[in-house]
This record gives structure tokens, sequence and C-alpha cells, in this order.
């Protein structure tokens, strides 16, 4: 196979972000490997009135619950959180529901500040502008003036609205005298970008066919691929291969039709998610690495971070259209995000408000809780709670560990014969106070409000979806895996540039800090050796 | 001779429907045509006879004979004793019944699928915002 100037590894946020970043150089000859296949808008399950049957089978983010055909095996029973994902083109982008805050500065500096976790080695100012750059190509809608984050001038689409359920819950920030904000949401409040308006259909994390949600599959990918990047979908990378001097030489993949290839490339580039790239570099054994690509020190898979989440639930006596309008991107609360000292914990949460279920969540969820019965009673205590209803999703920090990790699961192995994985995770204390602290505002929020809480618990299990720190950046080789431009110490021409490399976890959704890093690494990447000689 | 109940009745035990409401049974609906095609018709025939047994180990009568709240009774009763296989049918008459179209438009859930129709949301008020501006910003210094 004719060699290429950079192979990225991965569609997903990363992946693409990386793609167009290096499509802006029209020498350069970029190949993306995608495992999975490209979804099709039109047979998302929103165009069918059945879609939430879909959740829980081929629109699934649980791995093991959807059982693609490019899914690997997730054991995930040593962790009280489940992973989740999607394998295909956009990657887990698809069913995320695209809200996409910044992480603040402080959680770059949770050791200078806190004295846990680690500085990264580079800070809020460093990422600011590829942050904004991200916005415009994203699409986020949001309101500029934050009192969460320092003054900036945002690019912003207009915020997405908050319906009546989000207008009494902002009452009752205002009642506490606490921060609320409208979301940063990857959702077209207006035409962007040749994509449309969001029209308030609510299930984002089925994937968007009216193509409203920033996906990357409509965001980065379109121009990338317009520029010169080609996509090659159904390719599991089985192995990143190295020459004798510990460099990079390209891919072993396997195609879905069974035929194993290489691709040889002068950069390679990991963007395969917090479990992916792991997964992959411990695969990638050899005489110089013998436990694993990059695994010298012993620190690709560990300190996963999974962002614990605490969930209340709220009911409100009147009808609130609750379940109209983005599922996942309402408003969010930052009051309780940075350290005090009279708390029992360090670090912070976001409380997140989560919009109201779909008819068929409600109707199972309020059953298997006891509060809508079958029978006569059912019709009627089903309408006191559908369009009643909100959730306050505590995002807490959990400091990385290296206890948490990553590892290669032998007993399962997907498609092609590749390992899955194991995760094995348990929260910290310091976790399990912070999200005790959340719950208890969340119930103050909800009183505040005028609402029932009907449910309040954490950890939540399906939860898994920000994947984090199993390759992380940092200046000291020894106890870092790259650099704070995404390249390996140990391999010069290897970038990860995936969510793999946070050094901590902040209290938000990390895509859009691991899409600003993606950017900065590839201006970086642009002038490697390896590439402006290709490209002379 | 015992009369046997009928999977229609059990799926309308649990889903009666309501005139005043505008809703149908679930029966009416394709609720039994959903546990089919999702491989649940055996789980649900299970249940059927575990409710029966129920019916008349407790009221002496088959479950089709007897009232609406006590056949409610009976399935739970049948849902405690196989809770697993039970709940997995209960919850997929529940899932059936609420993605069925003319189930939603009853409901008044909002724009059904297929669609290009959306729901609409207010514009909204900023001013809402004016107590998190003026208390000031809440970001933590960082040294450089």
């Amino acid at each position: 196979m004719d060699p290429v100037d950079v192979v990225i590894v991965g569609s997903g946020a990363s992946g693409a972000a990386a793609a167009w970043s290096l499509s802006r150089a029209p020498a350069l000859r970029v190949v993306c490997l995608e495992q999975g296949e490209a979804p099709d808008p039109a047979r998302y399950p929103t165009t069918r009135p059945d879609w939430e049957v879909s959740r829980h089978t081929t629109a699934s983010p649980f791995p093991n619950e959807r059982a693609g055909a490019a899914d690997y095996p997730v054991d995930d029973r040593a962790s009280p959180i489940a992973i989740a994902n999607f394998n295909g083109f956009g990657g887990s982008t698809i069913l995320y529901s695209g809200h996409v805050p910044r992480f603040h500065p402080s959680d770059f500096r949770t050791r200078s500040l806190d004295g846990v976790g680690e500085d990264w080695p580079l800070g809020y100012d460093d990422l600011a502008p590829y942050f904004a750059e991200n916005e415009r190509h994203m699409g986020v809608a949001g309101l500029g003036g934050d009192p969460a984050y320092p003054d900036d001038d945002r690019p912003l689409l207009p915020p997405v609205p908050l319906g009546p359920m989000g207008r009494a819950l902002g009452h009752a920030f205002n009642a506490l005298g606490w921060h609320w904000w409208p979301s940063y949401g990857a959702i077209n409040t207006r035409s962007h970008a040749g994509r449309p308006t969001c029209v308030n259909l609510g299930p984002c994390n089925t994937g968007c066919a009216q193509g409203a949600k920033g996906s990357v599959d409509v965001t980065y990918w379109p121009e990338a691929r317009r520029q010169g990047v080609e996509v090659r979908t159904g390719c599991t990378v089985v192995e990143v291969m190295l020459d004798g001097r510990e460099r990079a030489t390209g891919v072993r993949y396997i195609a879905t039709d069974g035929v194993e290839h290489v691709q040889p490339a002068a950069v390679v580039v990991l963007a395969c998610s917090g479990i992916g790239t792991p997964r992959l570099l411990l695969h990638s054994t050899s005489t110089a690495f013998p436990d694993g690509l990059l695994n010298d020190t012993g620190l690709v898979g560990r300190n996963l971070m999974l962002h614990p989440l605490g969930f209340t639930e709220g009911v409100f006596d009147t009808d609130l259209r609750s379940s109209v309008g983005p599922q996942g991107c309402c408003l969010l609360s930052q009051q309780f995000y940075e350290t005090d000292p009279a708390r029992d914990f360090v670090r912070g949460y976001t409380m997140h408000i989560l919009r109201g279920a779909p008819p068929a969540e409600t109707a199972i969820t309020g059953y298997l809780m006891r509060r809508i019965p079958l029978g006569a009673e059912h019709h009627r205590r089903f309408a006191e709670t559908f369009n009643h209803t909100a959730g306050i999703a505590v995002i807490a920090e959990d400091l990385p560990d290296p206890a948490n990790r990553v590892t290669l699961d032998p007993d399962h192995t997907d498609r092609h014969g590749m390992p899955g994985v194991r995760v094995t995770y348990a929260l910290g204390e310091n976790t399990k106070r912070m999200l005790a602290h959340g719950l208890a505002r969340s119930k103050e929020v909800f009183a505040a409000a005028g609402a029932r809480v009907t449910a309040s618990f954490a950890p939540v299990r399906h939860t898994g979806w920000h994947l984090m720190g199993t390759a992380r950046m940092g200046s000291d080789p020894k106890t870092s895996v790259v650099n704070a431009f995404g390249q390996a110490h140990a391999v010069p021409n290897l970038f990860i540039v995936d969510s793999s490399v946070f050094v901590t976890a902040g209290a938000v959704n990390p895509v859009a800090t691991a899409q600003a890093l993606t950017l900065r690494m590839c201006d970086h990447l642009r002038d490697h050796p390896a590439i402006t000689a290709r490209a002379a | 001779m015992r009369k046997e109940a009928s999977l229609t009745t059990l799926i309308d035990a649990i889903l009666p429907g309501d005139a005043g409401l505008g809703l149908p049974a679930g029966s009416r609906v394709g609720v039994p045509a959903f546990l089919e095609s999702h491989g649940l018709a055996a789980d649900a025939a299970v249940l059927l006879s575990q409710v029966e047994t129920v019916a008349r180990d407790r009221f002496g009568i088959g479950f089709a004979a007897l009232e609406a709240p006590d056949r409610v009774t009976c399935v739970e009763r049948a849902k405690r004793a196989d809770m697993h296989r039970a709940s997995g049918v209960l919850v997929a008459c529940l899932r059936a019944y609420y993605t069925d179209p003319g189930v939603l438009r009853a409901l008044s859930a909002g724009a059904v699928p297929p669609f290009p129709d959306g729901n609409a949301l207010d514009d909204d008020d900023w001013t809402l915002l004016e107590p998190v501006y003026e208390r000031g910003p809440i970001h933590r210094p960082v040294p450089s």
C-alpha cells in the first residue's frame, strides 16, 4: 500500500478535528482508518415512532448491549460505571448529547492549587484560541459573559431555549443565590455552516437525523474530506508498527472482509478514545515495548477517569413540557465547581440539568420505581409524571488514580480476534464526598423550584461516556506518555490526540477540551520534521 | 370447564384503555405483535400461566373472571415469583405502548416521527440571569 504522510486511527471527535487541521496543508496525504461504518442519518431511530426501542438495541451507547460488528468487548464488571461509546464514522459524537462546555483555568493546575492530581503541561490560555476555533466548527450555542469563566469572546450561536422547566429551575437557582447559565450545546439554534436549525425533538443521543446537532460527521469531516483526507471505514487497526529505531512506520489493520493490510505512514496519530487508544497501544507489543507500545513506564491504561455521576429527579405539579428540547442541553450550574476549604472535599462538580424523559422511559422508570402503577390508575399517574420531570446530573471530578485502569481482555475478542478490554475502577473517598454534597444541593434546587424529589442516587451506572487519562501528557517521560503536543516521549512520530492524554478530569464534558487540544497538537504536528520533509 | 385467560386479557389488565384521555387499550395498539417480534412471546405465555395460577390460588377463579384491580394484583404477585422474566415482559409492554404513534399523538407528546414537524419553544428573557451577573465572577484565579 502506498505510504501516506499521516495515518489517523479513529474518526470521532478528536480524529475529525485532527483530519480537518491537517487537511489545511494541501500537500499532505492523510488517511483516516475507522473500524466502524458510516451511519445513515435517514435510518436513525428518530425517523421512526419507536425510536425509544432502539436506545436498548442498535442505538445503545453501551457496546455490550449494542453488540455491533465494529464493537469490541468491554468487561466493566469491576467498575461501578459502565463504559459508553460508539464505534462508527463520527465516533461517540453520533450518540452524544452535544454538551460541550470548556474546562476551567483551575482544571489545568490542580496540583498547584489543591495538592491533588498533577498540573497539565499547558494552561487554559494556551487552549483559548483553539476552544474558539472548535466552537466555530462544531456550531456551539450558548451565551457569553458567564461569570464561571474568564472574560472571552466566544463565537456562539444563540442559546438553546430553556423551556418552561428550565426557566423554573433558573428561578430556583436565583432564589438560592447560586450560579446557573444556559448550556453550551453543539446544537444549531439557527442555521449554521449549511446545517439546519434544531426543531427541539429531544432525542439527540440516538443520532440527529436533522443534522442540527454538531456531530463531527457533519461538522469537521465534510470539509476535511473536501480538502483531501481519505476515510476508510470498516478498518480495524490491530498494531502500530515500529522500525528498529523506535520510530513508527505505520499501522497494521484488518478490513471488513478479513484481509490484513499495512498502511505505511510518516506519522501515526491515535484518536481511538480513552479506552480504544490504550487497547491499541497495549496490543502493539515489540522487542522494544514488550508490555505494550509506550508502556515502558507502565502508565498506559492507568489513571482512568470517568466523571462519576449523581442523579436527582424532581417532579413538578404542572406540565412544563419538560421533554421538549435537546435532552442534554438546557442549563448548568457551576456554583460548586471550584474548591472551597469549608467543604470536606477538594475540587468540585457541575450540576447539569437534563430535560424530562420521553414517554416510554417515563412509563418504564415510573413503573419500576413504583410511582406509576399498572391497571386503571396507570394513565392518570403517567399523565402526572410525563413532561413534569427534570433531572439534575452531578458531574463530579474524579482524581487520577493508577489503580483505575484499562487492561486487555484476552478471554473476549472482537471479530478479528483482537482482545477486548477490562475496566477496573473504584470511586475515591474525595469523589464520594463530592457526590454526596452534590446530591444534597440538587435536592435543595428542586425544593426551591417547588418540585418533589422522586429519586436521588450516585454513582449512576450507565454513564461512562467520559473516558480520560489513560495515556496522559506531561513534561517528564517518567510520569507521562506524551508531551503537551500529544507527541509520544518514546516514539517521536507517534501522536495521541484524544482524551487519553488528559492529566485530570475537570468537571465538565470533556469533548470540547479534547478537540481544542487536538487542534493545538496538530498545529505543532504540521511542523514535525517528518511532515515538513515530505511536504517540501 | 376452565376458561383460560388470553394474552389480550393480560395486556389489557396492565394497560387498559382510558376513554376520557382518548387512550386505547394495550391490545389495540400492537403490544402482542411487539412481544412476538422481540422474542418475548414465550415469556409472555409463561407470565400468563403464572397469573392464571395466582388467580386460582388466591381468588379461586380464573384470571379472566376477575375484576380489574384483582387482575393487577395477580400480575404483581406473579412478577414477584419470577421477577426477571415477568419484568422483561411488562417493560416490553410499556415500551410497545408508548412508542405507538396513536398513543403518542393522544398524549400530546409533541412531534411524532416521521418528521419534518418539530416542537416550538418560546424565546427566553435573559434578564432572568441578572442576579447571576450581579454576583460577579466565580472562576478561580490561576497563577501564571
